[in-house]
């Protein structure tokens, strides 16, 4: 067994409602620190609904409401003295289809920094660089900083967008909603590799449709199906020797 | 009887392009035809001297410090008032039955005829506040014409930004006040300023309003509180009275000219920001 590491994320009958529709129904899950936890399951089964209410991105929608508790670090992110833009910018989201903003790839990267407060040209210059390498993209981008980010390639506007989120300084968590879905294998490859080096700065919680991904870089898999946490273990678990049938047919590609 | 699609095709492409070819025709024939009876009659002199024998002879310099200063100061009124009002019904607030209603009263009020709006502000502004006829009354009566079509512009081109752009700055922890000034207002910049265009011609072209709220004073205005003449209601006033023809054509011609700059000078300016954004 690994050694006990720290919670980071807390989840306790944690339910998100749709209008009438119940989408999560009483997750509770502890997301320990430091590891990778890929979330799996078919779609519909509310896997992105968990994450999206992990930084509150769910908040937008008017019909959605929540119920039960989401700790980081203890602290329920819903309660009212909770600061919804300290919390984002803590938990920071990689969407299924990259967006980079229509600016140029040095101000995507420095977007957060600079709601931060960041003003020093030097120091965002370090925050452009460091990003930009750890999401490897530094080398196909260093000479054309001030291009406009929407000229990349799809998977180089998908580590734009990693780099975007590493750029925040409060970053702890990241989460990834399906990162690779619309990607090719070579940077699919770079940000698993990305992921599996961030993992001893950051928390990670990948949600993929790919379960091979899963099994690839998760330390820990979660299984959701129709709106419920099916199982959660060590993923070597998960994908050889699951407590629940279900769990079993799914990673075996019965269904899904 | 059915008539083969390859029929139908050529038909198709004749009709659209002959309504094509009769719309271009009618306004070049309108814009040569001023601009020919027109140019002749402009010279530096006309252009930068006063009128003389109330337009009969010399120049329309009043007018055309007029026709500047009566939209600018329409558009600084009316441009925070709509752009403000867009970010509210689009960023701010739900869809409900109160912004609807809010919406369809735009779109009926970007409809009403110019001359309710001058009767507005002529007892609004020149008698009830005793402002009396001056660029300001002009003024802000204008803004308030021109107020619907800012809005709805505004609006439309706020409401085409992309969702995924304001999903990302909130994900980065940007308030909405943020997003609205970092990513939304950027991206909806050539809207507005096609609204903005709108409404500067609007302005220019406008006569009726601005007759009964500015009046149409002959002299150089010195304040905000003086009466001005836009090159509008000169043209209006010369060929009404029959003053000078060939004065009032050569005003007009003016007056086209400025549009056409007006134009390409914002086209020129969108496409520069445009560049800068996405080189």
């Amino acid at each position: 067994m690994t050694p006990k590491l720290p919670i980071k994320i807390a989840a306790h009958d944690f339910r998100v409602f749709h209008g009438q529709e119940e989408s999560l129904r009483g997750i509770t899950l502890n997301i320990p620190a430091n590891r990778i936890l890929g979330v799996i399951g078919p779609s519909g089964s509310g896997k992105t609904t968990f994450l999206r209410a992990l930084n509150r991105l769910n908040d937008l929608a008017p019909e959605t409401r929540i119920n039960g508790q989401v700790l980081l670090d203890e602290q329920d992110i819903y309660a009212p003295s909770f600061n919804v833009v300290t919390l984002r910018k803590r938990v920071g989201m990689l969407f299924a289809l990259p967006v980079a903003l229509p600016m140029s790839i040095f101000e995507n990267v420095v977007y957060g920094p600079r709601l931060s407060g960041v003003r020093n040209r030097k120091r965002l210059e370090e925050i452009v660089e460091t990003s930009l390498k750890a999401a490897f993209l530094w080398d196909e981008v260093k000479d054309r900083l001030m291009m406009s980010g929407l000229r990349l390639s799809g998977g180089q506007q998908q580590r734009l967008c990693l780099a975007r989120v590493l750029a925040m300084e409060e970053l702890e968590v990241i989460l990834l909603d399906e990162p690779c879905s619309g990607l090719d294998p070579i940077s699919t490859a770079k940000i698993e590799e990305a992921l599996t080096i961030l993992k001893a700065k950051y928390t990670i919680i990948l949600v993929t449709n790919n379960t091979k991904q899963a099994a690839r870089v998760a330390d820990e898999t979660a299984f959701f199906l129709m709106g419920d946490l099916v199982e959660h273990g060590p993923t070597e678990k998960i994908f050889t020797v699951p407590d629940d049938q279900r769990t079993n047919d799914y990673v075996t590609g019965r269904f899904g | 009887m059915r008539i083969p699609p390859k029929y139908t095709q050529i038909l198709a492409v004749t009709i659209l392009g002959a309504a094509t070819v009769f719309t271009v025709a009618v306004l070049v024939f309108i814009i040569v035809f001023v601009l020919s009876k027109g140019l002749p009659g402009i010279n530096w002199e006309f252009l930068f001297s006063a009128p003389k024998d109330m337009g009969r002879a010399g120049g329309i310099f009043p007018t055309l410090v007029g026709t500047v200063l009566l939209p600018l100061m329409a558009i600084a009124i009316a441009l925070p008032l709509g752009v403000g009002t867009a970010v509210y019904l689009t960023e701010y607030t739900r869809e409900t039955r109160l912004t609807q209603v809010l919406r369809f009263g735009t779109d009926c009020l970007a409809g009403i005829p110019s001359i309710l709006f001058g009767l507005f502000g002529f007892i609004f502004f020149v008698v009830m506040l005793k402002m009396g006829w001056c660029l300001l009354s002009g003024g802000l009566t204008l803004a308030i014409m021109v107020l619907p079509t800012i809005i709805r512009t505004s609006e439309e081109a706020i409401r085409a930004v992309p969702n995924s752009y304001r999903e990302v700055s909130f994900s980065l922890g940007a308030t909405r006040w943020e997003t609205v000034l970092k990513v939304v207002l950027p991206n909806a910049l050539p809207g507005i300023v096609t609204g903005v265009m709108l409404g500067i011609g609007r302005s220019i072209g406008e006569t009726a309003a601005v007759i009964f709220t500015a009046g149409s004073a002959l002299r150089m205005p010195a304040s905000a509180f003086d009466s001005v003449r836009t090159m509008s209601v000169h043209f209006y006033i010369l060929a009404r009275e029959g003053i000078s023809n060939e004065k009032a054509y050569a005003t007009a011609a003016v007056l086209i000219i400025s549009v056409l700059a007006v134009n390409l000078a914002a086209y020129g300016m969108m496409h520069r920001f445009i560049a800068k954004r996405s080189r």
